[in-house]
């Protein structure tokens, strides 16, 4: 049983969707897995009614209590702790021992680690751009160092100017936003962040990311939002955008970047 | 001793409304805004300057007046110390409300949220006076019993919407429990108004009487207050001014409960000069505690109720010791 989206992809990935006796409510990729019995993945009782004699969980969206009552029942659990896109990768193949499968764990891994490096080599040679991938607009909450996000800008060539030590997704004062040193962010393609981007774009705080100062780079939500496999879809997507936008940048609309990231109360020179 | 107090007061109010203005982001400079308040800077500038740190600025001074004119009323008014805005279950209901609306209003809605706020912290108050009324009216122990159990039910709503919010909007919704001052435009300054300026009208004309019920009940009605009166319309004041204050701010703990015994061990207890003061001593320790909150970790935000009591409480401590 898979208690997560991302986690019941990477069982999918594996080829191991067989195994699945239920998946979590909000498990809706791939298309076959809308077709399996659902669970309240936060009901101890719920999981227990499908018998599972495996669970998997993620640190990024399951209750650490529920899986250690489960673990407290006797039932075999695994949980992935994709907090970076090495970590993601290590997750395809955690899961895919406990699955009884290595070999297939270490052929996902690898191809996402060749896709993920061969992603970041097209975008070496660019100048790094300061930039934020945005999880809400109003209050302005972004994704932060220990984020496997994080990773996914670095990747990219863009440095976070989220600073560290402050959790993993820290609410930011808005007035970043029309800091000098922002020059791209990222976000997430949805209804909600459509509408939260329309409201602060309509907003004094919106001027530099209304006028072009700010490229504005919208991925695809799920697959930028769920640390799965296609976490290297949303990153090649990423490239493109950033490849294009250097394309299509004629001159330089920034004083250039100054990489003061985590000072507190760093300012504008 | 109580004018040092004064002139200590306005002068530690003027420098972090200065302050605030100079140094209240990542985006610019002290010497920059400094330009901008000089009429010298860049419009872009300017636009940090006006139209982010200075409505940020003027909601935190409204909000924090707000609350510790409330808390200053209904200390007296139920002749009770713990009594303020959050006992009284008039916060939790306002802040229940906004979370729900957060949570579950379409994006395009989302500028809906104060105005839930306000019906939940209306709603709240109507409860709080219904269920305190008895045949003899209500008295100041079923009142805050009452808010006492209007504010246990707001926080289990509370919890139930934040347990059912669609996991994108979870960060958003806990930011609105927390209370900030960083979504202020010039448009909720305008709109805490009405929350602010006929409430506070209220309280100064009710101001001796409100003394007068401090010290009882009974005597006070025996000096010709209309004890009935006075409670309801008081009461209502003091809702409003935590309604508009929840409902553009969410909640900011510790402001409407410590200001006005603070100020109170330094000016007296006359509510004729209490009042002014807790409103200058709320408006300073919420600006106070939202530019803190800014740059302590710029640019994370932290959470300005945090601030607000970890200013708060210590000074109180340290002033309550000294007149045992």
């Amino acid at each position: 049983m898979a208690l997560a989206p991302d986690v019941t992809e990477i069982v999918f990935a594996l080829s191991a969707a067989d195994r699945l006796v239920a998946v979590a409510e909000t498990a809706d990729y791939p298309a076959a897995a809308s077709r399996l019995p659902r669970v309240d993945s936060t009901s101890v009782e719920a999981i227990l009614a499908h018998h599972p004699d495996l669970v998997l969980a993620t640190t990024a969206g399951n209750d650490p209590r529920t899986v250690s009552l489960l673990s407290s029942l006797g039932i075999r659990t695994c949980t992935v702790d994709p907090s970076s896109l090495e970590r993601i990768a290590e997750g395809f193949r955690l899961i895919a021992e406990v699955l009884g499968i290595p070999d297939r764990g270490g052929e996902l891994a690898d191809s996402f680690r060749r896709r993920v490096q061969a992603a970041s080599s097209r975008v070496r040679a660019l100048t790094p751009k300061g930039g934020l991938y945005i999880v809400w607009w109003e209050p302005l909450i972004v994704a932060g160092p220990g984020t496997f996000h994080h990773d996914l800008l670095a990747a990219a060539g863009i440095v976070n100017l989220a600073p560290g030590g402050a959790g993993r997704y820290p609410r930011l004062n808005p007035e970043l936003l029309l800091d000098h040193r922002l020059e791209v962010v990222v976000v997430p393609d949805d209804e909600d962040s459509r509408t939260g981007f329309a409201r602060v774009a309509a907003a004094p705080v919106g001027r530099r990311l209304t006028s072009g100062q700010v490229a504005l780079l919208w991925l695809p939500a799920d697959p930028a939002s769920r640390p799965g496999p296609r976490v290297a879809d949303a990153l090649e997507e990423l490239v493109e955008k950033r490849l294009a936008g250097e394309l299509a940048l004629a001159r330089p609309l920034n004083q250039g970047f100054v990489p003061r990231l985590s000072t507190p109360g760093a300012s504008v020179p | 001793m109580t004018r040092a107090a004064d002139a200590l007061l306005l002068v530690a109010l003027s420098a972090t409304i200065l302050l605030a203005l100079l140094a209240g982001g990542p985006a610019l400079t002290a010497a920059d805004a400094a330009r901008v308040l000089r009429g010298e800077g860049t419009e872009e500038a300017a636009v940090v300057v006006f139209h982010l740190r200075l409505p940020r600025l003027l909601l935190a001074l409204a909000v924090g007046a707000a609350l510790a004119m409330a808390g200053a009323a209904l200390q007296s008014l139920l002749a009770n110390p713990l009594a303020d805005p959050f006992l009284l279950g008039i916060s939790g209901g306002g802040a229940a409300s906004a979370t729900m609306a957060f949570a579950f209003l379409p994006m395009a809605s989302l500028g809906l949220v104060p105005a839930a706020a306000i019906a939940g912290s209306a709603v709240a108050t109507a409860l709080v006076w219904w269920m305190a009324s008895g045949p003899l009216g209500p008295s100041p122990t079923r009142m805050i019993l009452a808010g006492v159990a209007v504010n246990a039910a707001a926080s289990a709503v509370i919890l139930v919407v934040l347990a059912a919010t669609p996991s994108p909007r979870l960060p958003g919704a806990l930011a609105v429990t927390m209370g900030s001052f960083a979504g202020a435009t010039p448009g909720a300054v305008l709109w805490l108004l009405p929350y602010l300026v006929p409430p506070v009208a209220v309280l100064f004309h009710y101001g001796r009487d409100l003394g007068l019920l401090a010290t009882g009940e009974e005597s006070a009605a025996t000096l010709g207050v209309d004890v009935g009166v006075v409670r309801r319309r008081v009461f209502l004041a003091a809702a409003a001014l935590s309604g508009g204050a929840v409902a553009f701010a969410g909640i900011i703990g510790f402001v409407g409960l410590i200001t006005p015994h603070l100020c109170r061990l330094v000016w007296g207890h006359s509510l004729r000069r209490l009042l002014p003061r807790a409103a200058l001593a709320g408006a300073l320790l919420c600006a106070a505690g939202d530019h803190l909150a800014r740059v302590l970790l710029a640019p994370t935000e932290i959470p300005v109720g945090v601030i607000t009591a970890a200013l708060g409480v210590p000074f109180f401590v340290a002033l309550l010791r000294r007149s045992a």
